[in-house]
């Protein structure tokens, strides 16, 4: 009987779909529900994994640009030196200029520090990192904010309760011994006194008070510290010099106006960046944002991973539905029931999961974010600045992608099936399981349509990256070809399922069970191949991960054996994140270097600076030195000795490679650098390998870099002792002279590289687990489903004899081999993967060259794992399976 | 050069706006050297004002860190070319640190426009150096984007710039039509019985007014008009049992004569007697005269409830005719009052108009009105 066409906009049409919806979905989702309940859990999973990645990585970001906006709101610019700190005369000149125009000038000078080591603490990088601020605090009150009078309107305790008031007002600010305001949350009760290292030196501040709020302003975050911009100065010996200078301009209705003055006075004096920057809060942060950005895209994308295999879940759990209800789906189409009413009450079931899961991934998500931001935040600030990231909140649009996530991830899956079950024509009713199980679209379609994206992805990889406005460079190509192969992959590989089965079928050959799982797979359902292709994609990109992982760690153990030939390696303790300018005096770098025991020193001093508009750094050491260092790890090794020559070298510099790749400079080009003496213009001598930052480095000698900066303090300083010298007891005796450094042996710090490295890729790991175990559980369903098509045969089996445990067991036979056919086909294409992970995605990002390294030991577990944990699921789902009765409806 | 010598004069501290400015004058005061009669300096070492001193300028127009305390007062009324009318105050302080190492620097800006009737007014506070100082050698104040300079000697010309935020931009020059008036016997203005509460007190009665005004992002409009400014220098001017003053300054209209007077209000609500009114002769002579003081209408602030005085009767003898003039002084609105947004403490500072007993308008005034949010407690 044909069904006659309904027009869609039937009044009754939405009554009908819900009708169906609640009388069939619901019943389905009643009479199994751990089915349903796992298919939702699964697509959570997906979703959670990309929200909490989502939410660490903006927690992360976030955590960065609120120091100063604690302290003085939202400024409207920020005034920065292209190089090292600002002259504090620039500011009556700035005031000069601006004349009577209501600008507040805020100078902020900002640095870094770590608390000493309690006694049994672990002395490793990575210790809680403190940012103090130094601002002037009398005139802060000026910004007229409740909060700002704080200061010196009496001492408030953690409690958030004030003493009354001092006496001496805006004096006690200016009294002469620095005193320290810490944040509300830094502890329950705050300590009358607290010890923070400074360069070398253990210094005992005096603690003022909590810093003040207002409900309406940021909360200061826990490692904030506030101090009064002359106490910094000379607690940090830094003299008259401030790092920026925050620029509000005071509210009303000419404020606009004044504004634009504002930036364009200030800009024209900076000499439009030759002496300083006017960057607007946005800029700033994007800039920030930008020095992140390829390491919170890489593991947005990372976190897509799951999803996507919840995808192929939905899929095949709605495409297994469709073939399992088709007696409902004739009758109702017999009873009239349209086609496009079908339709959309299937895709309203698929609707409903969604939701479903993705709210409840909104949940699993949120408070696997508490765990990630942690993590995201200990990588960022050790690879790129102080993060103040402590918890992630979720927002409004973070529910909302969320939903949609799951929404748009189940109709997309949920299309097709919807699509089949439309149109299955009433006659297939009783053919239930017969040509039922081949998929939706035909075996030669989806193979060439495999090869066909196998063949994209081939193309694709030869693409060059996409340029960020703002620096860097977006590898789209090369995640668009790993997807393409993925999905290519993924559909070709499902028929190699008879070609696996045929070779199981000689190991199995005397075993009923094992015989009677192969035959299924000789002739493998749609359901089959989409479960192997799920587990193929998980397999695929962990094991291309651990490949990136093996290779990074295989270059950077080189480099740092090349890199690392001193006995001892001194740097402040203060210095606990990537972006700390803690340094080492002038007087203790000499002491030091002259040692006794010491044979030679080598300083390194590193200042941050912005060239062409992109953050890097200036290093500077005695390059003299690196000619008598053995094996340097050169990539592209200077073609003369000029640049080793003090007499020589003051315009000859070296660069890192990821320098090298972002500046797009190769040797022999030349290069303008910003110093606070002005502009110098140097030739690129050479190339060297450097793993340490992706922002790249220039390396220039001690000597000039001394001369354009004026100041002696270095980074830190590498101790070559004399032949005979007691590494252990020389370290020893500097640890005791010198409380506020940190001192590395050689092989310390070589070990504390690596775990630093490690630590970085701990994430990485955590998603990729994620997504395996997304891929194991959507093979537990297959098989649940498949058994469900198979329900006669069950009964027939059983009939004949098999016990329930036979039944299981042929059932794991079958898991197994999905398992092995997925794991084979996931090896295979983690080798591609890796490729294109190490020599374009990485290259692209981070411009660093990898030697390729296949980790086979811990493949090969991967592999094993995963066909263990899928024959053990699998055998599970057989036991359920065998207790099925014929009739049971699904 | 400029030296004088004057009838005895008081005048009260008009600056206490802040707590710990006050509590560090309190300090000062108990912390004298009991039974000197003309002590040089207070028991802290700050300098006291000396009968007789010669003053020099532009010297004496600039700083005097040697003294605790010391303010440039400037208040006046503008008209722009359409008529309309405008008054300012620009005040800018400056206090020697108690170990006398540093210097703090407060101001105070408010400007009236009449016709919008808006009063906006705002508060700096900054320490000694690049965004706040006081020259020693010639006048030279400066506290964030403020600023007050002599910019012709020879003329005693002056520049005023400053505003309210951004609500409102003044650039002014500042020319006198008098002569600086010097108060005080021999040069020192005494502030009450105690031998150290005096000033060196310094007053341009009659400064012509021209310049710039621009409100918000409106064209900058060109105004003119006449200002009093203050410069006022000790290091202790207390009594102990005032609960605030009234200050009035008078410019007449058709005549080159101003008046200044302020009242001393005690805790149990009389006038203190040190109280006075002073006329100022064509000449800048100041010359004392009795007074009586009638509150006539009172207006409760809504942003602090204090209720402050509006409209007053003031009668006094003109020392000139040795007849009795009465003056009604009006303000131009009620609600000129700062309302201590950096400081906590509020007081009415305004813009008046000056009226004859027939109603008619004979002059301007700038009237403060301290004491009346909260009792000082000085």
């Amino acid at each position: 009987m044909a069904p006659h066409r309904q027009s869609d906009a039937d009044p009754g049409a939405s009554s009908t779909v819900l009708l169906l919806l609640s009388r069939i979905s619901l019943r389905h989702a009643r009479i199994a529900p751990r089915q349903t309940a796992l298919l939702v859990v699964l697509l959570a999973l997906g979703v959670a994994v990309f929200v909490s990645i989502r939410l660490a990585n903006k927690a992360a970001v976030a955590g960065f640009s609120r120091f100063t906006e604690t302290l003085t709101g939202q400024s409207d610019y920020t005034v920065l030196s292209p190089a090292g700190p600002l002259d504090a005369s620039v500011l009556p000149e700035m005031r000069a200029a601006l004349g009577d125009r209501p600008v507040h000038l805020i100078p902020v000078i900002e640095a870094s520090a770590s608390r000493p080591a309690e006694p049994g603490e672990s002395e490793r990088f990575g210790r809680p990192a403190y940012t103090l601020l130094g601002v002037d605090l009398i005139s802060v009150a000026n910004l007229a904010r409740p909060q700002d009078r704080g200061y010196f309107e009496g001492r408030m305790d953690s409690r958030g309760g004030s003493e009354p008031p001092r006496d001496d007002g805006p004096w006690s600010a200016l009294q002469g011994k620095p005193r320290v305001w810490l944040s509300r949350d830094y502890a329950t009760k705050l300590p009358e006194q607290i010890d923070l290292i400074v360069d070398e030196r253990i210094v005992t501040v005096d603690v003022a008070g909590a810093i003040p709020e207002s409900p309406d302003s940021p909360k200061a975050p826990p490692t904030l510290m506030v101090l009064d911009l002359a106490a910094l100065q000379s607690l940090l010996n830094r003299g008259a010099r401030v790092d920026r200078v925050e620029i509000l301009i005071e509210a009303g209705a000419g404020a606009d106006q004044v504004r634009a003055e504002t930036r364009r006075i200030l800009s024209d004096l900076g000499r439009d960046g030759g002496r300083w920057t006017v960057v607007e809060p946005e800029t700033q942060r994007s800039t920030t944002e930008t020095m992140t950005r390829a390491f919170r895209l890489n593991l947005t994308i990372l976190s897509l991973i799951a999803l996507l295999v919840g995808l192929y879940l939905i899929f095949q759990a709605l495409d297994g539905a469709v073939v399992r209800r088709r007696t409902e789906i004739a009758i109702l189409r017999s009873l009239g029931v349209t086609e496009s009413m079908l339709r959309r009450a299937w895709l309203a079931e698929s609707a409903v999961l969604g939701l479903l899961g993705g709210g409840l991934g909104l949940l699993l998500g949120w408070a696997g974010a508490q765990f990630a931001v942690e993590a995201v935040g200990r990588t960022v600030n050790a690879l790129y600045h102080a993060t103040s990231a402590n918890h992630a909140p979720l927002s409004g649009e973070d529910i909302g992608l969320g939903l949609t996530l799951g929404l748009v991830a189940s109709l997309i899956a949920g299309w097709v099936p919807a699509r089949t079950a439309a149109r299955t024509p009433p006659a297939q009713v009783m053919q239930r399981s017969a040509a039922a199980s081949q998929g939706t679209f035909s075996r030669r379609t989806q193979l060439l349509a495999g090869l066909g994206l196998l063949g994209v992805g081939v193309l694709a990889a030869q693409l060059p990256a996409y340029p960020w406005p703002g620096g860097g460079r977006f590898p789209i190509a090369g995640y668009m070809a790993a997807l393409a192969w993925i999905l290519g992959a993924g559909l070709v590989w499902g028929h190699t399922l008879p070609l696996v089965s045929r070779l199981a079928r000689r190991l199995g050959r005397r075993s009923f069970t094992a015989l009677l799982s192969l035959s299924h797979l000789r002739r493998p359902s749609g359901r089959h191949r989409l479960a192997v292709a799920a587990l193929l994609c998980a397999i695929a990109m962990t094991a291309g991960m651990a490949i990136l992982v093996a290779s990074f760690e295989h270059t950077v153990r080189g480099w740092v054996e090349r890199s690392l030939q001193a006995d001892l390696y001194l740097a402040s303790a203060g210095a606990q994140s990537a972006s700390a300018q803690n340094r080492i005096s002038s007087a203790a770098t000499a002491a030091l270097s002259s040692h006794p025991a010491v044979e030679r020193a080598m300083a390194l001093v590193v200042f941050p600076i912005v060239l062409e508009g992109l953050p890097t750094s200036l290093n500077a050491t005695d390059l003299s030195q690196l000619r008598v260092v053995r094996r340097m790890p050169w990539v592209v090794a200077p073609r003369s000795d000029a640049v080793f020559d003090r007499a020589t070298n003051h315009d000859r510099v070296l660069i890192s490679e990821s320098f090298s790749e972002r500046f797009r400079r190769q040797p022999g080009d030349s290069l303008t650098l910003p110093t606070p003496s002005g502009p110098k213009t140097v030739t690129v001598e050479g190339i060297f390998a450097d793993y340490g930052n992706e922002r790249g480095s220039v390396l220039a000698d001690r000597e000039h870099v001394r001369q354009w900066f004026r100041t002696e303090a270095v980074t830190n300083l590498s101790l070559f002792l004399k032949p005979g010298e007691d590494v252990a007891r020389v370290r020893a005796e500097l640890l005791r002279n010198y409380p506020g450094l940190t001192v590395f042996s050689n092989a310390t710090l070589r070990t504390e590289i690596l775990r630093i490295f490690r630590q970085t890729f701990g994430i990485t790991y955590a998603l990729e687990v994620i997504g395996v175990a997304v891929a194991v559980g959507g093979l537990g369903l297959t098989l649940i489903s498949v058994l469900l098509d198979r329900r006669d045969e069950l009964t027939t089996l059983r009939a004949l004899g098999w016990s329930h445990r036979e039944i299981a067991r042929s059932t794991a036979f079958e898991g197994a081999s999905l398992s092995l056919c997925a794991a084979l086909g996931g090896l295979l294409l983690s080798l591609a993967l890796g490729w294109l992970l190490i020599y374009v995605i990485n290259k692209q990002s981070f411009g660093w060259t990898l030697g390729f390294i296949v980790p086979r030991g811990q493949l090969a577990g991967l592999a094993l794992a995963i066909i263990a944990t899928g024959t053990g699921v699998s055998y599970w789902a057989g036991r359920w399976g065998a207790d099925l009765p014929a009739d049971r409806e699904e | 050069m400029n030296t004088a010598a004057n009838p005895s004069n008081r005048r009260p501290r008009r600056h206490g706006h802040l707590r710990w400015w006050r509590h560090g004058l309190a300090a000062c005061v108990f912390g004298l050297v009991a039974g000197t009669a003309k002590p040089e300096a207070t028991a802290d070492g700050f300098a006291l004002p000396q009968p007789g001193h010669t003053f020099e300028f532009p010297r004496d127009h600039g700083a005097h860190p040697e003294f605790k305390l010391e303010w440039w007062y400037v208040t006046g009324h503008l008209y722009d070319e359409s008529k309309q009318r405008f008054g300012f105050q620009a005040t800018f302080f400056r206090q020697t640190s108690p170990d006398r190492t540093t210097e703090l620097h407060l101001a105070h800006m408010a400007l009236l426009d009449v016709a919008a009737g808006r009063f906006l007014h705002q508060e700096r506070l900054n320490r000694d150096g690049w965004d706040a100082f006081a020259q020693r050698a010639t006048l030279d104040v400066r506290n964030g984007p403020w600023s007050l300079r002599l910019v012709d000697e020879p003329r005693e010309v002056m520049e005023l710039s400053g505003g309210v935020r951004s609500d409102a931009r003044l650039r002014l020059t500042l020319t006198p039509r008098k002569p600086l008036v010097v108060f005080g016997e021999k040069g020192v203005s005494r502030k009450g019985d105690d031998p150290t509460a005096a000033s060196y007190y310094l007053t341009f009665s009659r400064l012509q007014v021209t310049g710039e005004l621009t409100l918000g992002a409106e064209a900058p409009r060109r105004v003119s008009g006449e200002a009093w400014m203050d410069h006022e220098i000790s290091s202790s001017q207390l009594s102990a049992n005032q609960v605030g003053w009234d200050w009035v300054s008078i410019q007449l209209r058709d005549e080159p004569r101003e008046l200044m007077l302020y009242r001393l209000r005690r805790t149990d609500g009389s006038e203190d007697p040190a109280s006075t009114l002073q006329w100022v002769s064509p000449e800048s002579h100041p010359q004392r005269s009795p007074h009586v003081w009638e509150v006539l209408s009172t207006w409760k602030s809504p942003a602090t409830g204090a209720v402050y005085p509006a409209r007053i009767r003031l009668t006094t003898k003109d020392p000139q005719t040795g007849v009795d003039r009465m003056f009604i002084i009006e303000p131009l609105r009620s609600d000129q009052e700062l309302t201590g947004d950096l400081a906590g403490i509020a007081y009415w500072e305004g813009a008046c108009r000056v009226l004859d007993a027939n109603q008619r308008e004979i002059g301007s005034a700038y009237m403060e009105l301290t004491g009346y949010a909260r009792a000082l407690k000085l």
